[in-house]
C-alpha cells in the first residue's frame, strides 16, 4: 500500500519537494565535504553531482542536452518526442512558454566529445529510424568515369603480376611441381598465363588510349 | 517514476506493490485540515500508459469514498485540465496529487457536478476518453 500522509502543512512540503529536494540535499552534502561550498556547483567535474543537470522529462541526467529559451533543460530525444506529441501546440513542459526546435540551444559539456548538434541526430525511436546515406562520390556528375577507372585499375594490378608470376615459373621451370613440357597441364598453364598477360596488356592499352 | 527514486516527505512507495504492477498505483491521501475534507481518506488510482510521461496517466478516485466536489463525478472521474489537454511530461505524481489536493482544499461547497447523473451513465470507463470542457478553474 502506498501512503500519502497529509498533515496540515503537507501541501507546502510537497510543493517545494520536487526538484529542489535533490539539489538542496546534494548542495548540503557538498558544503559539508567541500569547504568552498558554492564552488562545487560550478565545477561539477570533481563532484558527481548531476541533479542540477537532470532532464525535466525523464529525470535522468540530460543526454544530448538542450536548453530552452526559458532556461529549462531536457534531453533532446525527450523534448523532441514531446514536441512531436503536440506539433501544433509546442510548449515548455515546465513553464508552458512557447518552444520549438529552433528555439532550443544545444549544450556541450567538456566531456561531451562529439560536438554534433543533438538536434541533427535523429532521436532514438522504436520505429522509422533513418540511416544516413554512405558518402558516394561515384554519383557525382563528372567523376563517374574516374571512379570506375580507379576500381578497374586495382583489379588490373591484381591480375597482372599473377600473369607474370606464372609465366616466369613456367619459363624458368622452377615451380614446385613443374608440369613436364608437352603435357596437357603444361599447355593449359601456358595458355592461361598468356591469356592473363594479354588481358593485362589490353587493359593497359585501354587505360592509356580510352 | 520519480517517486521511486526520490520520495518527497510524507510519501512512501510500497516497493513490492510497485514491482508487481509498475503501471498501476494507488495513492492514499487525506483531506487537508482546515478544509471541507479534513480527516476524510481517499484513494487515487494512477494508470500509466507505455507512452508515459508523454501521455498523461489515467487518474481517478477509487474505493468506498469518492470526494463530493463540483469537479469530481460519483464514479471517481476528475475534471482537471492537467490530466488531459494541459498535461505536461514534467508533471510528476507528486504534482498531480498536489493539484488534486489544492482543488479539494479550495472548495467552498460540497456538491456533485451538475451533470453528474448523466455523465456517469454515459461516460467511458477511461476518463481520458471524455472530452472535458473546462469551464471553471476557480474551484
Ligand atoms: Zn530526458
Ligand atoms: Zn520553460
Amino acid at each position: 500500500m502506498t501512503v500519502v500522509v497529509l498533515e496540515e502543512d503537507s501541501t507546502i512540503t510537497m510543493a517545494t519537494a520536487r526538484a529542489p529536494t535533490a539539489s538542496d540535499s546534494t548542495h548540503s552534502d557538498n558544503s559539508s565535504s567541500n569547504p568552498s561550498g558554492g564552488g562545487a556547483e560550478g565545477g561539477g567535474d570533481d563532484v558527481p553531482d548531476n541533479s542540477n543537470f537532470e532532464c525535466n522529462i525523464c529525470l535522468d541526467t540530460a543526454k544530448d542536452a538542450v536548453i530552452s529559451m526559458c532556461g529549462h533543460l531536457f534531453c533532446w530525444p525527450c523534448l523532441h518526442q514531446w514536441l512531436e506529441t503536440r506539433p501544433n501546440h509546442q510548449t515548455c513542459p515546465v513553464c508552458k512558454a512557447a518552444i520549438s526546435r529552433d528555439k532550443v540551444i544545444p549544450l556541450y559539456g567538456r566531456g561531451s566529445g562529439n560536438q554534433q548538434d543533438p538536434r541533427d541526430k535523429l532521436p532514438p525511436r522504436p520505429s522509422g529510424q533513418r540511416t544516413e546515406p554512405e558518402p558516394q562520390g561515384g554519383f557525382m556528375p563528372g567523376l563517374g568515369l574516374g571512379e570506375a577507372g580507379g576500381f578497374q585499375f586495382h583489379f588490373g594490378i591484381g591480375a597482372f603480376p599473377f600473369g607474370i608470376f606464372t609465366t616466369f615459373n613456367n619459363w624458368g621451370g622452377a615451380a614446385a611441381v613443374p608440369p613436364a613440357p608437352g603435357t596437357q597441364q603444361y599447355q593449359e598453364e601456358r595458355f592461361l598465363s598468356q591469356v592473363l598477360m594479354a588481358m593485362g596488356l589490353l587493359f593497359l592499352f585501354w587505360l592509356i588510349f580510352v | 517514476m520519480s517517486l521511486l527514486k526520490e520520495p518527497p516527505p510524507g510519501v512512501t512507495v510500497d516497493v513490492d506493490q510497485a514491482h508487481t504492477k509498475l503501471t498501476e498505483w494507488v495513492v492514499h491521501m487525506e483531506g487537508a485540515s482546515g478544509t471541507l475534507y479534513e480527516g476524510e481518506k481517499f484513494q487515487l488510482q494512477f494508470k500509466f500508459s507505455p507512452k508515459y510521461p508523454f501521455d498523461s496517466p489515467e487518474v481517478i478516485f477509487v474505493g468506498e469514498h469518492i470526494p463530493i466536489h463540483p469537479h469530481i463525478y460519483s464514479n471517481g472521474h476528475i475534471c482537471l485540465s492537467i490530466l488531459t489537454e494541459d498535461w505536461s511530461p514534467a508533471l510528476s505524481v507528486q504534482a498531480i496529487c498536489l493539484s488534486i489536493i489544492s482543488m479539494l482544499s479550495s472548495c467552498k461547497e460540497k456538491k456533485r457536478p451538475p451533470d453528474n447523473s448523466y455523465y456517469v451513465k454515459t461516460c467511458s470507463a477511461n476518463p481520458k476518453k471524455t472530452k472535458w470542457w473546462y469551464h471553471d478553474d476557480t474551484v
